[in-house]
């Protein structure tokens, strides 16, 4: 296995900013600064850096959206909400290396043009809000940020960066509900198109973009992309943060290659499971992504093309381990459970299915469920699914539908033929029900 | 033009367009509930998915551009499925008490699952509760087990009232709409909220549990609260207004009105205190008579007064056949000059949405109908001076009310020989009348008005008087009017014996033996129209039901 540290290196106190810059720190900026942003974004583009934010689309092309020529102010926002199940591995940027996150945010900056980034943090993250803080209250006080830039790098370039307090809403993680909180409305997404790079923070030009991508950034300009562009597999180079939880040995992020073997970040370097148990779920990219069989692990490989053959999707490379004993129904009803507690209420769907979800498989926890319920499931994460303002609806979607797919044997056997149901007086129609939706016509 | 293609129908729209806008202009519709064609989009709801050709994913026609060549579906198999199943998902928190909720009969919830639903339940689960009865402001109260989260209320407060008094509070399906701490729901146009709902969620606290929607006739008439002339619909049951609300037209209110206007145009005609018969007064005793008779007398009493003896006020608050009457039978009958009316205009009550300072709804209308001095004839407060003075001896009064001007107008009334008014209500005035004929109010009659920037717009009868037959004038009907039988107490609401003024002032022409004789208010506009070239070449059926521009005030209208 190859030890490339990229984001989190193995150098005592980095975090501090005397350590960082005396191992190069901010050298990167200087270099980027002396060429155009278009090169800079040419080079991210080629490095082949992909968002480490769930959706892995490349960094570089999304630059690149953001208008040229412009009157507008345009921004950054640095997006370290990072509260999904499963994913904690953005904190581990801030406590161990936030002066290459700050480095970054200033390239990136640069590149699109933006004057001003905000980093947005999760509400509970109180430790790392205040170390973050501490790191950029040193880089202002050395010159590295802000008006002092100028002379710092002896460029005509210069942005400020501030460090906004999400307020414990999973959902402002979600980029256009992120640009909302900033503007101090409520985390509510906005329906897209039009795009951030169009119609971002107040109406403005804006590029979104995680913690670790971010943090990427100056070791991509520093080394070169072809440098970058051979790390890991070809498709989604580079390293990723993956944070292992769950029943295993040795839980916690390890910067790997993309393209590790899952079996191999399980069984080497999480130590494998206690007491050698089987695994019976792996979700490999955060609590939102289709769970995967134990019996499904086998060459699956963690980088985005091969987790989408495998079924499933690289998310945030939160990779959750269950074993062998436990409760299928329970770890769906508490996913499910998150969603539902999350989800903004804005949209139909979204808002009113994942409350359906929930109570239909509290109900089968109760026993008192039938099989046509586990249908009934899956119809309705499909009838939620592609039909949002956001992604969160997929979020909710996507473990109900997967998971009872994969394991339906086992919750088979929490269904009875026959139960009481909470509704018995429900409203039915005389309408025939078989008559072809939408011909009834007033 | 550039084209798209909706479920095989070739459709032209306007660049910019969104798709369920270039519907909505070629008449289809597209099922929609936060979407509306005055409020920013925030493509909430989800029931307006529709499918588009090359697109893996559904779109929401409310925030897609409409494109040239685009192919759209909205019958598809897959456009159904998403939209029975954004239907389900409504329903079933829903509590479904239509049967006392004041929306049912014009509920987009009933009548989208009427259109687009299954007709049957899956849902197996308890139903979430949420607060009902909330009181959001003094006019609205909210439900919120009914309120389907559409933001519409919001966007509306935010952005047409320009009042940011409600919010979304909670999250999830806990979500639930709250005034801001400290604000209440107060601003001039909340009860415009509870026409856009969708839903029952939002309730007028004025007419909730009043009537069931399908029980009332509509008409298409106007607001007399000012000059703006407000579009609206007046519901009337058991002759009986119960309500008012907005009507849509673009150049005068878009699709509101004010809390004020809604609320306080109406109850004057239910009023106990209507002039119901004619009130003659002799040797202070006031006596009830017929019409007819009070008629006679009118012309017994009035005759005898000389051009310069008498005047004549008409009316801002009558309509423009009303005026044209008065005028017509002052100029004809007594060569008066003495003729002008009264304004209501506060500087203090107006905004840049709908309310202006000109608190009567026909000023313009008053004016061009010839209700202004004549050749040296006195305006209106020369008109009071000269009474005081003893030289005018006798008023004659159309729909209004000087004495509660001031006590000055009062004091100088009581030294009239003689006050003949004509009135819809008791007032200070009638008080002191000598012959009060009974007035039909603005919603028992045809006829004009012309707003503030010169649009000529129609009022249409709602409710009946002793002499008139609903089928006259083609009233609206409600399901009482139309199947309730004499046996039955349901359409036998009071009737007012009055008539309109113009109606009153030709009976007391054709009793002096002048050459007034109308029978309809349609004829008194076709004598207008033939005596007054602003108005030439216009007829009811060209005005039509939302109103035309004179083209004498376009002026008029550029300066506003
Ligand atoms: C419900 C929801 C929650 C999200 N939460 C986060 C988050 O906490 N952190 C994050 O970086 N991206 C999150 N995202 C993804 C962002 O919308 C966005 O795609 C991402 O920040 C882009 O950064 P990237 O391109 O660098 O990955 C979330 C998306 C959804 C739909
Ligand atoms: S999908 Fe869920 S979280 Fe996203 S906008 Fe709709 S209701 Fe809100
Ligand atoms: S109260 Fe009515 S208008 Fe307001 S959000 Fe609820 S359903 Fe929509
Ligand atoms: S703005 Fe004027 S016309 Fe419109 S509703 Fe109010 S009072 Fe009536």
């Amino acid at each position: 296995m190859e030890n490339i540290r990229i984001v989190l290196p193995e150098i005592e106190n980095i975090h501090e900013i005397e350590t960082y810059i005396s191992n190069g720190g901010f050298k990167a900026a200087k270099k980027a600064f002396s060429q155009t942003p278009g090169e800079i974004i040419d080079q991210v583009k080629k490095s082949g850096l992909r968002g480490r934010g769930g959706a892995a689309f490349s960094a570089g092309l999304k630059w690149s959206f953001m208008p040229k020529s412009t009157d507008k102010p345009k921004y950054l926002c640095v997006n370290g909400d990072e509260s999904e199940p499963g994913s904690f591995k953005d904190r581990e940027v801030f406590e161990k290396n936030p002066h290459q996150l700050i480095e970054g945010t200033l390239i990136t900056c640069y590149a699109i043009g933006a004057k001003t980034a905000y980093i947005y943090i999760r509400g509970e993250y109180h430790k790392w809000i205040k170390l973050m803080q501490k790191a950029l209250d040193d880089a202002y006080a050395k010159g590295f940020v802000g008006e002092k830039m100028k002379e710092t790098f002896g460029t005509d370039f210069y942005c400020d960066i501030y460090i906004h307090k999400g307020a414990g809403a999973y959902i402002c993680g979600e980029e256009s509900s992120l640009m909302n909180s900033i503007e101090g409305k409520r985390g509510y997404p906005r329906v897209k198109p039009p795009f951030p790079a169009q119609n971002g923070l107040w109406g403005n030009p804006t590029t979104i973009n995680n913690v670790e991508t971010i943090a990427n950034v100056p070791k991509i300009i520093e080394n070169g992309w072809e440098w970058y562009a051979n790390i890991g597999v070809q498709k989604h180079p580079g390293t990723i943060l993956y944070g292992i939880s769950g029943h295993v040995n040795k839980p916690g992020v390890y910067e790997l290659p993309t393209g590790i073997l899952l079996t191999e970040l399980i069984f080497d370097v999480a130590g494998g499971v206690p007491g050698n148990k089987k695994i019976k779920m792996v979700i490999p990219g955060g609590s939102s992504m289709p769970p995967l069989r134990g019996d499904q692990l086998e060459g699956v490989r963690m980088d985005a093309e091969s987790l989408k053959e495998a079924g499933s999707a690289i998310g945030t490379a939160g990779v959750m381990v269950m074993d062998e004993d436990t409760d299928i129904l329970k770890v769906l009803a508490r996913i499910t459970k998150f969603y539902y507690h999350e989800s903004c209420g804005q949209c139909t769907p979204c808002r009113e299915g994942t409350g359906w979800m929930l109570k239909t498989l509290n109900r089968m926890i109760e026993g008192n469920a039938t099989s046509r319920d586990l249908d009934l499931l899956i119809e309705v994460a499909n009838n939620i699914e592609g039909n949002t303002i956001c992604a969160l609806g997929d979020a909710a979607a996507w473990p109900v539908k997967f998971t009872i797919q994969r394991f339906r044997d086992e919750l088979e056997q929490y269904v009875k033929p026959e139960v009481e149901l909470p509704i018995y007086n429900k409203v039915h129609s005389m309408r025939e029900t078989t008559v072809p939706l939408g011909v009834n016509k007033r | 033009m550039p084209k798209l293609t909706i479920n095989g129908r070739e459709i032209d729209f306007k660049q910019g367009q969104t798709v369920i806008e270039a519907a909505k202009d070629n008449g289809i519709e597209i099922p929609h509930y936060c979407w509306h064609p005055s409020l920013s989009v925030s493509g909430n709801c989800r029931v307006c998915l529709v499918e588009l050709e090359k697109m893996p994913k559904l779109v929401i026609a409310c925030s897609t551009l409409a494109a040239e060549g685009m192919v759209v579906h909205t019958q598809s198999e897959k456009t159904l499925q998403a939209r029975n199943a954004v239907m389900e998902f409504l329903l079933i928190n829903h509590p479904l008490d239509c049967p006392i909720c004041d929306e049912a009969g014009e509920c987009k919830l009933q009548e989208y699952a009427f259109d687009h639903g299954y007709g049957e339940s899956r849902f197996d689960e308890m139903k979430n509760r949420k607060e009902k009865r909330v009181a959001l402001g003094p006019r609205i109260m909210f439900d919120g087990d009914r309120c389907i989260s559409c933001s519409r209320c919001i966007r509306f407060s935010d952005e047409i009232a320009k009042a940011t008094q409600l919010t979304f509070v909670q999250r999830g399906d806990r979500v639930t709409i709250k005034t801001f701490p400290g604000e209440e729901f107060d601003n001039p146009y909340t009860l415009n909220t509870v026409d856009i709902c969708p839903v029952g969620a939002l309730t007028s606290r004025d007419f909730r549990f009043k009537a069931r929607v399908w029980d009332m006739s509509e008409t298409k008439t106007i607001c007399p609260g000012c000059s703006r002339g407000c579009n609206i619909e007046m519901w009337v049951r058991n002759n009986e207004i119960l309500r008012l609300t907005p009507r849509e037209n673009l150049e005068v209110n878009e699709y509101w009105m004010c809390d004020w206007g809604r609320l306080n145009t109406f109850k004057f005609v239910n009023a106990r205190n209507r002039i119901d018969g004619a009130l003659i007064r002799e040797n202070e005793v006031i006596t009830k008579v017929s019409v007819e008779e009070g008629i006679s007398k009118t012309a017994q009493a009035i005759q005898k007064y000389k051009a310069s003896q008498i005047a004549f006020l008409g009316s801002a608050f009558a309509t423009c056949e009303d005026n044209f009457s008065l005028a017509k039978f002052a100029k004809e009958s007594f060569s008066a000059n003495n003729i002008d009316f009264i304004r209501y205009v506060d500087e203090t009550n107006q905004d840049d949405i709908l309310i202006k300072p000109d608190k009567t709804p026909n000023t313009l209308g008053a004016k061009s109908t010839g209700i202004k001095p004549g050749n040296s004839g006195l305006n209106i407060h020369e008109i009071f001076s000269e009474i005081k003075k003893g030289n005018i001896k006798a008023l004659f009064v159309m729909e209004d009310n000087p004495a509660a001007i001031s006590d000055d107008y009062k004091n100088a009334l009581k030294k009239l020989e003689l006050l003949i008014v004509l009135s819809v209500n008791e007032n200070e005035t009638t008080e002191l009348a000598d012959i009060v004929l009974p007035a039909a109010a603005y919603a028992e009659k045809n006829g004009t008005f012309i707003n503030f920037e010169g649009r000529l717009q129609r009022i249409r009868p709602a409710v009946v008087t002793q002499n008139m037959e609903r089928s006259l004038d083609g009233m609206s009907m409600s399901r009482l009017d139309k199947f309730g039988t004499k046996y039955d107490s349901w359409a036998s609401g009071h009737r007012v014996d009055a008539q309109p003024s113009w109606k009153l002032i030709s009976m007391l022409s054709q009793k002096l033996g002048g050459k007034i004789n109308y029978q309809t208010a349609e004829d008194v506009f076709d004598d207008l129209v033939k005596s007054n070239k602003e108005f030439s070449g216009l007829d009811y059926d060209i005005i039509g039901e939302k109103g035309t521009q004179l083209d004498s005030f376009i002026k008029v209208k550029e300066t506003v």
